[in-house]
């Protein structure tokens, strides 16, 4: 029998393990990325390219600084107060999540098209660029500000109003809420760089669109791998203080065991004000949008032939999303188990977390495919079935499931697991009736982010997913180019319609205080 | 959770992953035992969709259609056929445009295939080698918005979409992507170097829009955002059928031609079911799918004569198509893409 004691101390296998682990993740892009390694002397990324990446970044900066704006009060209120409609408007500023960016950006420019040249002109450009990735980026901090407040106890939080009213509370949550809140904004940011759909629907030249074309107009892999790489040397820049800073504060807020859970107070008389202020984000993020792509029903609506791509490809969809969050939270739980209470490596697993996000998913799909290609037939079940999509989504979202793990993990106590050890229990036991309980919230919480993140990829199920075993967003983009207005305005709405059934099905089972 | 609930969820999630991982062996015993046929397809799904269902129909062969999305939008098809060239997973590939089918070629991906039924179309349109057959086909045309351009200002050749009554006014999609870089190849080789150049830079200098498709195009013309832009027929045809207010001009009627982009369908080398390939392109090249092309939504030409069309589908005996070699377009278009046209685009988008 092995202690449980080993759980807890430093050790010289914890960074082999990491580096393992985040080997395994990046896996599907090293053949690329080899080849562009091995197969070039010098390579000229010329100065497009870098104009390009300048207006990436300008773009995911721009969207982080307002996701957070909104995310973070919104996140905050959300998991404090109740408010009229709170559940039903959550509901509705989660679906973008759900959904292609490049379906946001076909609804903004048509709805601008409806509303005249300055519209147009408003929102072809890098503001229209910000509104379409605002969509994901704000439920995205929205939901991990809010996880992170329920993780504080009833008991801190009741402590705090007494000590001062809401002011004092709103105060105290907020500053014990903003470093993850950060993070999710900067993640947020990083994943519109490797997004090249909204910048080429409105005319915006973006680092990710650079690198689609050396894909798909030069065929020049070796040019879209090293395009690739730059793309992440770039964020490591930007991320790599900010990771240093964060873990070293996310660290400090270690928390004792949950005794008495965070009870949600009436919002009293700001309650309108808080309502006001979710319908203005959920109109401007998804209703307006949705209205432009809605808007061609007006000539007729055709449900049938939605209906008949929804069961065609339903039961893949739900696959993908289901299998890519277990891998990505199964992986994320591995590295929190890897890391430890090593404040060092959380710092190097974070920072390398968020530099992944910047990895176009063409690259590793395209590796994935090769590598298949390579394989022997025996290996098909791995490399070229619907499990392939899934570990290929999985390990693109792993970093949302790492951040959310380590968090989770540090939130157990270390006086647990002297205590387990010190009456003997095995590493196994102590894993099973402690800590995988302990942590069961929050890793359905990342297995529900990232299937909701996972059933929006387009270009990777594209890549790899088996003949006939499609998604409905691909099945959406497929038909969406010479398609009727109408069937393709038909599809849409039965997507949100079911998105939204299901993302208010899943809040009604497992309890939205649970997330 | 309780222990027990570990258990019950960790063996659901074996099945899950089971199931995902055990179905592409189905697939395959299937491809293999009951007749199925991989087609990866860059045309436009709710076009090839029917098509591929009638095949099944008449011969009880399975098609597992791969549509694609349009080239601007994700890294498409054309890369995983490339990647998946030493075992492929794909028979056949049913391209949109010829460009795509040369770059199969090029790469060492297709193999080459001489249907019966090729011997009634014209040669003009496929490989001299087989590995690309070229059937019905869609035409460039300029699209323009009647509401925006008053009667006897039509645009009549591909050129005026540089004239100052379209300045601010004239769009056209990438012409990194597509067959508007099939069309861009296609000027480059009848007008020459020179003038190519000068109509891209005087469209550039006109106020003309990059836009990153052409359903984009058929869309913001339709709508009004632009005057004029340059499309393919079907998209003029969905246009058309929408009730937008939108015309066509088939360009250079009395000049150079316009240019004609033939769907060409290819046999993958080294198919895992390469009998079923081979009778999926001979279906595909029968007068019966030249006609069900033409009366569906794509509008599509026939190029067989003697093959039915609708009355708004015009026939390729009443056009002037441009002369053009389609075998030599791809590589011409390769040295086009990573010079003169990538700078273009650079110089020319935000």
């Amino acid at each position: 029998m092995i202690s449980c004691l080993w759980l807890e101390r430093p050790a010289a296998w914890r960074p082999a393990a990491l580096m393992l682990l985040l080997g395994l993740v990046t896996l599907p892009a090293w053949p690329l990325a080899w080849q562009a390694v091995a197969g070039s002397d010098t390579i000229e990324l010329g100065s497009a390219f870098w104009s390009a990446m300048r207006n990436s970044l300008e773009i995911a900066l721009s969207v982080a600084a307002i996701a957070l704006a909104i995310g973070l009060p919104a996140g905050l209120v959300a998991a404090l107060y109740e408010f009229p409609g709170r559940r039903l408007l959550l509901t509705a500023v989660t679906i973008p999540l759900l959904a292609p960016s490049f379906l946001w950006a076909i609804g903004w420019s048509a709805l601008a098209g409806q509303l005249g040249p300055l519209a147009t002109a408003w929102t072809n450009g890098p503001w229209g660029c910000c509104l379409v990735f605002l969509a994901s980026a704000v439920p995205l901090v929205l939901w991990i500000t809010f996880a992170a407040t329920t993780s504080l106890t009833g008991t801190q939080v009741e402590a705090a109003r007494m000590a001062g009213g809401e002011r004092n509370v709103v105060r105290y949550t907020g500053r014990y809420v903003a470093v993850t809140a950060i993070l999710a904004s900067v993640l947020a940011g990083i994943l519109t760089v490797s997004d090249p759909g909204p910048g080429q629907i409105l005319g915006r030249r973006t680092a990710a669109a650079e690198v689609l074309t050396s894909f798909s107009s030069l065929h020049d892999y070796g040019l879209a791998a090293w395009q690739c790489l730059a793309l992440t040397l770039a964020v490591l820049v930007v991320v790599a203080p900010l990771a240093i800073l964060a873990t070293g504060r996310l660290s400090s807020q270690i928390l004792a065991r949950q005794v008495s859970p965070l009870r949600r107070h009436s919002a009293g008389r700001r309650a309108p004000t808080i309502s006001a202020a979710f319908i203005a984000i959920v109109f401007l993020l998804s209703v307006a949008p949705l209205a432009g792509l809605l808007l061609p029903l007006r000539d007729g609506v055709d449900l049938s032939r939605a209906w008949r791509e929804v069961v065609r490809t339903g039961p893949n969809t739900l696959m993908y999303a289901v299998g890519a969050g277990v891998i990505a939270a199964g992986l994320g739980f591995l590295a929190a188990l890897g890391v430890g209470r090593g404040p060092r490596l959380r710092a190097v697993v974070l920072g390398a977390c968020l530099v992944l996000f910047a990895l176009p998913p063409s690259l590793g799909a395209l590796g994935v495919v090769q590598t298949a290609t390579s394989a022997p037939a025996w290996l098909d079940w791995l490399t070229r079935s619907r499990l392939t999509v899934c570990v290929e989504l999985g390990l693109r979202f792993f970093s949302i499931a790492a951040i959310i793990a380590l968090r989770s993990w540090g939130s157990l106590s270390a006086t647990w697991t002297q205590a387990a050890a010190l009456h003997g229990v095995s590493t196994t036991k102590y894993l099973a009736r402690v800590v995988v309980p302990h942590m069961f919230p929050a890793l359905a919480a990342a297995i529900l982010l990232i299937g909701l993140l996972a059933t929006a990829d387009v270009g990777s199920v594209l890549l790899l997913h088996p003949p006939g075993q499609g998604s409905l967003p691909l099945a959406i983009f497929t038909v969406m180019a010479n398609a009727p207005e109408s069937l393709v305005a038909s599809l849409c709405l039965v997507y949100v319609v079911l998105a939204f059934a299901i993302v208010s099905v899943v809040w009604w089972k497992t309890g939205s205080d649970q997330l | 959770m309780r222990p027990n609930s570990v258990g019950i969820v960790t063996t659901v999630v074996l099945l899950l992953f089971a199931h995902a991982g055990c179905n592409r062996h189905r697939d395959d015993a299937a491809a293999v035992d009951s007749g199925e046929v991989v087609v990866y397809t860059s045309v436009d799904d709710v076009f090839a969709r029917p098509i591929c269902e009638q095949f099944e129909r008449d011969t009880g062969i399975k098609v597992q259609l791969v549509p694609d999305t349009e080239e601007t939008k994700s890294t498409g098809l054309l890369n995983r056929l490339i990647a998946e060239k030493d075992r492929p997973v794909c028979d056949v590939f049913w391209s949109g445009d010829p460009i795509r089918a040369a770059i199969l070629k090029s790469k060492g991906v297709s193999a080459p295939y001489a249907s019966p039924q090729a011997a009634e179309l014209p040669k003009l349109y496929s490989d001299p080698e087989g590995h690309w057959t070229g059937f019905s086909c869609r035409a460039r045309v300029i699209i323009y918005n009647r509401d925006l351009v008053p009667a006897g200002q039509e645009p009549n050749l591909v050129l005026d979409l540089v004239d100052a009554r379209f300045k601010d006014k004239a769009c056209l999609a990438n012409p990194l992507f597509g067959t508007t870089s099939m069309h861009a190849a296609a000027l480059f080789e009848k007008l020459g170097e020179v003038e190519a150049r000068k109509f891209f830079d005087d469209f550039a200098a006109n106020g003309g829009t990059i836009l990153s498709a052409n359903g984009e195009v058929r869309r913001r013309v339709a709508n009004g955002e632009f005057a004029v832009g340059l499309a393919d027929t079907d998209d003029y045809n969905v246009a058309r059928q929408e009730g937008k207010p939108v015309d066509v001009v088939y360009p250079d009627a009395n000049g150079m031609g316009t240019v004609i982009v033939p769907n060409c369908i290819v046999l993958i080398a080294g198919s895992p079911n390469a009998e079923n390939g081979k009778r999926f392109i001979d279906y595909l090249l029968t007068p019966a799918v030249e006609q069900a092309l033409a009366e569906s939504e794509a509008a599509q030409m026939p190029v067989r004569n003697g093959v039915p069309v609708p009355e708004h589908v015009v026939s390729l005996d009443q056009l002037k198509p441009m002369e053009i070699d389609y075998g030599t377009l791809g590589s011409r278009l390769e040295g086009l893409t990573k010079g003169f046209l990538k700078e273009w685009v650079d110089r020319n988008s935000r």
